[in-house]
């Protein structure tokens, strides 16, 4: 009886290191900076910083699910704000200029996923290729030059209004982060994507349809990397042609951070969106204690090996 | 237990290494110190070394006055540059300067620090409402100087490559100086226009001239090269001269200290523009003593002057 409370104790440590690590990171900075970063100012603030992070991880938690890996997901992000803020520009109802570059991105993440389960590419090729096409046509599409001229002030609203105090664009990330968690965990498909990246050849073989899973998952994953770059375009009010390609590293390192928790050794959805929020809030406390940037990479890079590494202790 | 100490040395870790990083300027408490002002450099380009020059210069300019500067990087990424500028304004520096940067993508926070009262200024970045001011070197006129030496040189004919970045705000105005300058020599054929990669822009500069002199290999194919500025300039000369091709000129614009040391020695780069970067540092801190005085700045957009530099003078 006693040795199995020790082993739930630890069991629970291992789970919930990370969330651990988290709350002391933000114990730490309040201590350090209780005026500044410990205000509920500051945690919107962060709140609204990470949810670009969130959404683009969260696409790529369900491609990593499968065992795959979707590297366009920055480029993708660049693309849809681009392609968002061009049609928006051109007068289009802002509702299409926010939907057509999703539906869009939904249609090439397809692609991708066609061309990894039909021809058996690697998904790091072709989503490698297919990142730099779309980089190729952001650039087309606006000449290299930010879009910032003749963008209507409504485009800006979902990226820049708040609601009682809180970002709309929280509010979306909380919301997307409760319906993928509900979708991995709760119905036929997430299960299914789950089990594709456990065992693809068993679950071939216990009926689940790897193809259209698999493509799927790369579809939604390109959407959300669509829906993450427009709706920063919205936030900054201009498309950068590169604006979305910082998103890529952080989102996979958000998703293997969140791999150190929850479910063990699993892309989960609420162990991605703590992983985002711990990078996000490394970003925000480091850069109000006025740590210079070299460091705060240094950091950053430390705590992502040193949760790897800690998962693999606690296993042993 | 083994796991709970590991986490515990991971987050003394982060602390130990924020504190090394902080600790020398930071007061004891972690807060940074409120008697001096603190000022705020943020910028996305610190690899560039025209930027890093102009940093450095702020921040000597900065340090001569008594205040202190703190410099925030964000390696070209814009939607982290937004995240960043709320993360100054939430540790309430007193004074943001931005360095190299589009304004126009921070509408938003340029408001926030407005209503926070934190004076926002611009160097080498270009003036919006809500700034204070910004100090620049007047980019059309000297795009306009080298230009015209070029002309001069190709003796008004010829066949020209352009290697630019339309991103960056400065280097636009330049490029849109030489497209109004080139609309009065109808004689010089544009070959290709280039968007030059930022970060590595001497080795993408590079790879690109090499492609192109492989395309035109004919004596007379290629007359001249103008560069948006110095790195790409640097680039293109270098593969000129490995390919051993003659009568092919380069330009540039910033005046670098390799630019001028290759002008110097004889090399397919002859011209270049040196920007006034001290003269810039200078006039943003002393607007900003002006600022904190609480009177008015100059003016909005202030410039420092350039000087042409070709062979002639390049020693000196």
């Amino acid at each position: 009886m006693e040795e199995r409370g020790k082993l739930n104790g630890l069991r629970l440590l291992r789970m919930y290191g990370t969330v651990i690590a988290a709350v002391l990171i933000v114990l730490g900075f309040s201590v350090l900076s209780p005026s500044s970063f410990a205000t509920l100012d500051n945690a919107v603030n962060i709140s609204r910083q990470i949810s670009f992070l969130v959404i683009i991880a969260l696409g790529a938690t369900l491609v990593m699910a499968v065992g795959e890996f979707d590297l366009s997901v920055g480029a993708m992000a660049s693309f849809g704000g681009v392609f968002s803020a061009k049609l928006a520009v051109q007068g289009l109802p802002l509702g299409a200029a926010f939907l057509i570059p999703v539906g869009v991105a939904f249609i090439i993440g397809l692609i991708n996923g066609w061309i990894v389960t039909q021809f058996r590419v690697l998904s790091f090729i072709t989503t490698m290729a297919m990142g730099t096409i779309l980089g190729g046509f952001t650039f087309w599409f606006t000449g290299g030059t930010t879009i910032f001229e003749h963008i209507p002030v409504g485009f800006r609203y979902v990226g820049q209004t708040e609601w009682v105090g809180i970002p709309i664009l929280s509010f979306l990330m909380i919301m997307l982060t409760l319906i993928f968690w509900f979708v991995m965990v709760h119905t036929a498909f997430g299960r299914q994507l789950y089990a594709l990246g456990g065992n693809e050849a068993a679950s071939r073989i216990a009926g689940i349809k790897v193809g259209t899973n698999k493509n799927l998952a790369f579809a939604i994953c390109a959407a959300l990397a669509a829906l993450a770059g427009i709706l920063m375009a919205s936030r900054l009010g201009s498309a950068h042609p590169t604006g979305g390609n910082g998103l890529f590293l952080p989102a996979y390192a958000a998703a293997f951070l969140g791999m150190t928790s929850f479910k063990e050794g699993v892309p989960n959805i609420w162990g991605t969106f703590v992983g985002a929020a711990i990078i996000g809030i490394l970003a925000n406390g480091l850069t109000i204690l006025e740590v210079p940037t070299f460091m705060q990479d240094v950091i950053t890079g430390v705590i992502v090996i040193s949760a790897v590494i800690l998962q693999k202790i606690g296993r042993r | 237990m083994k796991k709970i100490i590991s986490l515990l040395l991971m987050v003394v870790l982060v602390f130990s290494l924020a504190g090394c990083g902080a600790g020398k300027t930071a007061a004891p408490s972690g807060e940074p110190a409120k008697e001096g002002k603190t000022v705020a450099i943020l910028t996305p380009y610190l690899a560039s070394v025209t930027t890093n020059e102009m940093v450095e210069n702020l921040k000597s300019q900065v340090a001569k006055r008594g205040y202190k500067a703190n410099v925030v990087d964000t390696k070209s990424d814009f939607a982290q540059l937004a995240s960043r500028m709320e993360d100054l304004i939430s540790s309430k520096v007193d004074a943001i300067v931005l360095v190299s940067t589009d304004p126009n993508q921070l509408k938003d926070q340029i408001k926030k620090a407005q209503e926070h009262g934190i004076p926002v200024f611009g160097c080498d970045s270009g003036y919006i409402e809500g700034m204070v001011m910004n100090a620049t070197s007047d980019n059309q006129a000297m795009s306009r100087m080298v230009t015209d030496y070029l002309f001069k040189t190709m003796n008004n004919k010829g066949n020209l490559v352009v290697l630019t970045h339309r991103p960056h705000p400065g280097v636009l105005k330049r490029t849109q100086e030489l497209d109004a300058l080139l609309k009065k020599s109808p004689e010089i054929k544009i070959v290709t226009e280039q968007q030059v990669q930022v970060p590595g822009p001497i080795e993408n500069a590079r790879q690109q001239m090499e492609n192109l002199l492989l395309a035109n290999k004919a004596e007379d194919s290629l007359t001249a090269v103008w560069a948006g500025w110095d790195e790409p300039a640097i680039g293109a000369s270098q593969a000129i001269e490995a390919a051993g091709r003659k009568n092919i000129v380069v330009v540039g614009i910033d005046g670098t200290s390799q630019a001028l040391d290759m002008i110097k020695k004889g090399s397919p780069l002859v011209a270049t523009v040196k920007q006034n970067f001290p003269g810039m540092a200078e006039i943003v801190v002393n607007q900003m003593e002006l600022v904190f005085q609480g009177k008015p700045a100059e003016g909005t957009e202030l410039y420092a002057p350039a000087t042409l530099i070709t062979k002639e003078n390049a020693g000196k």
